[in-house]
């Protein structure tokens, strides 16, 4: 497998660096459509700044554009031994 | 540009070890001034913007606990989405035709990778000393001294990296007031956290990473190569005329000893910040910062050689071509880049700072009135986009005898809100010529008739019985 002779540290930064990418593109695009304030107005976490739900939300994002850019990782090693 | 693999080079693949640190020389001349007025300039843009003032408030301030963006004399909600999109495409198409024209201008003088950079290696040498200094500290066992440069070093660099992150929310949150409650220790968990976290970016990127952030993480070197042709600026080194290499005293005749104008000092290689050799070509990890070129000209003066042994040249200058500055992808990358620029003027500087939308009500498409009218029912929504507050009032036509049904027809909305009316609009069926008629709704500003939109909707009846 190629990705063998890359470095760990690469390896880590090709999955994490993207994925923090485009977390910024999500929660821009997500949050400019809707109003943190509006959409947890009714939950438990109505006291939740605008700022604390702008920064939650682009963490939440990372952590679903990683698990995807982690998952491709995964996939691309070979299915058969040889 | 070249397509060497930086993960097949040896060199570049240790650059992940830390034993190939890159010790940059200092260099001088044209184009190394040019880049610290760049660096100066853009640095200066960075830490002064903030603290300017516009109208009582922060000139620049992108307000995101507010949801509205301030640019000196403009406000931006939410709804101008569509100006931020336009900014960005007008952005990556100034980046593909500078690119075009003069390569990796970007990377060498104005990205921010690179100015601070610059800046943090310009502190590293006030300390430190120059590229042989830096080795030879680096060598050195730690003693008493070396912790006291290294400490020196490092508290400076996180001072400034510290009033960068500062500065940075600063754009984000009003930064006097930031200040304040940053002496009184009286920030928001969240402030706290970014303050922190992009102050750490900018020492570990401007400290430590440095060129290796241009060559593992930039999407842009990775593609900046599609935007080249052979009239693009590179950086290239004259081989013809530079080999064969080799050493020689100043007074020696090069064609005596069969040798060409390099005389392989590796001074090019020593200040180059990506650690490259640009003697062996067009490579992916040069930055087109040109200080290869300012060393090397510095040398061939000294030698008393002509200039430009390494120099700005195109591939087709470099063939004895002649080179043409309006090919089709220029000019393409210029009239798109002119057409968005005029348009998104046009469209600020015309910009009302209202938005009126109208949703017709989906669960039934008219209503007979006792009166024997034709009813429908619309929701209007009004979006005060200006700073102040508004009064609007409302009218509506496009059919004879039209009658509005509101609650006032005249709006209170304050700056920023948006408020839905719900209204209905009565017409005679005898004027109903079609089934679907357009109807105009106009909302306009008492105190302001160029504040004014008027919106379109759809008016359903019965078909006429004749």
């Amino acid at each position: 497998m190629a990705d063998d002779t890359l470095p760990t540290c690469q390896k880590t930064v090709s999955v994490l660096w993207p994925a923090f990418l485009m977390a910024g593109l999500a929660t821009i695009l997500f949050f400019t459509a809707f109003d943190p304030a509006v959409l947890l107005q009714e939950t438990r976490f109505a006291d939740v700044s605008r700022l604390g739900a702008y920064s939650t939300g682009f963490f939440l994002f990372w952590l679903l554009t990683t698990s995807s850019c982690a998952l491709t990782c995964f996939f691309r090693k070979p299915c058969n031994p040889k | 540009m070249a397509t060497k693999d930086p993960n097949k080079s040896k060199k570049s693949n240790s650059l992940y070890a830390s034993d190939a640190t890159i010790y940059p020389r200092a260099v001088s001349g044209l184009f190394a001034m040019w880049r610290s007025i760049g660096v100066l300039i853009l640095l200066g843009i960075y830490y002064i913007i903030p603290w300017m003032e516009w109208a009582d408030r922060q000139a620049v301030l992108f307000d995101l606990p507010n949801r509205k963006f301030h640019i000196f004399s403009l406000t931006f909600w939410p709804q101008d989405f569509f100006y931020f999109a336009v900014l960005l495409i007008i952005a990556a198409f100034a980046l593909f035709f500078f690119t075009a024209i003069a390569g990796r201008l970007w990377c060498g003088y104005s990205c921010p990778q690179t100015v601070w950079t610059e800046l943090f290696m310009w502190i590293a040498r006030k300390i430190e000393g120059d590229r042989p200094k830096q080795i030879k500290l680096d060598k050195m066992p730690w003693n008493a001294y070396k912790i006291r440069i290294k400490a020196t070093k490092h508290v400076i660099w996180l001072i400034l990296a510290a009033y960068t992150g500062f500065t940075f929310v600063g754009y984000f949150t009003p930064i006097d007031e930031l200040a304040v409650r940053i002496i009184e220790l009286s920030l928001g968990p969240w402030e706290w956290f970014w303050i922190i976290f992009y102050s750490f970016a900018t020492w570990g990127n401007a400290g430590f990473m440095r060129e290796q952030v241009c060559i593992y993480m930039c999407p842009y070197a990775r593609f900046q190569s599609a935007m080249f042709d052979n009239d693009t600026l590179i950086i290239s080194y004259d081989e013809q005329r530079g080999e064969p290499r080799g050493s020689r005293k100043r007074d020696e005749n090069p064609v005596e000893k069969n040798l060409g104008s390099c005389i392989d000092c590796t001074l090019c290689v020593q200040v180059c910040p990506t650690g490259i050799d640009i003697r062996d070509g067009l490579q992916y990890q040069c930055i087109a910062c040109s200080a290869c070129i300012d060393v090397c000209d510095g040398v061939m003066d000294k030698m008393g050689y002509e200039r430009g042994l390494i120099k700005y040249t195109t591939e087709n200058t470099r063939q004895g071509k002649s080179i043409s500055l309006f090919r089709p992808r220029i000019l393409v990358y210029a009239s798109s880049l002119l057409i968005m620029i005029l348009g998104l003027g046009y469209a600020i500087a015309t910009r009302i700072p209202l938005e009126v939308d109208i949703i017709r009500d989906r669960t039934r498409l008219f209503n007979e009135t006792d009166t024997g009218l034709i009813e429908n029912t619309y929701s209007l929504q009004i979006i005060n986009k200006d700073e102040q507050a508004h009064s609007y009032t409302i009218s509506a036509s496009g059919i004879n005898g039209i009658k509005m049904r509101i609650k006032s027809n005249i709006i209170e909305v304050a700056s920023g809100e948006v408020r839905d009316i719900p209204l209905r609009l009565q017409v005679d069926p005898y004027d109903l010529k079609a089934r679907s008629t357009e109807v105009m709704l106009s909302v306009i500003a008492n105190d302001n008739p160029d504040i004014e939109i008027v919106e379109a909707a759809r008016f359903l009846g019965p078909t006429r019985q004749r």
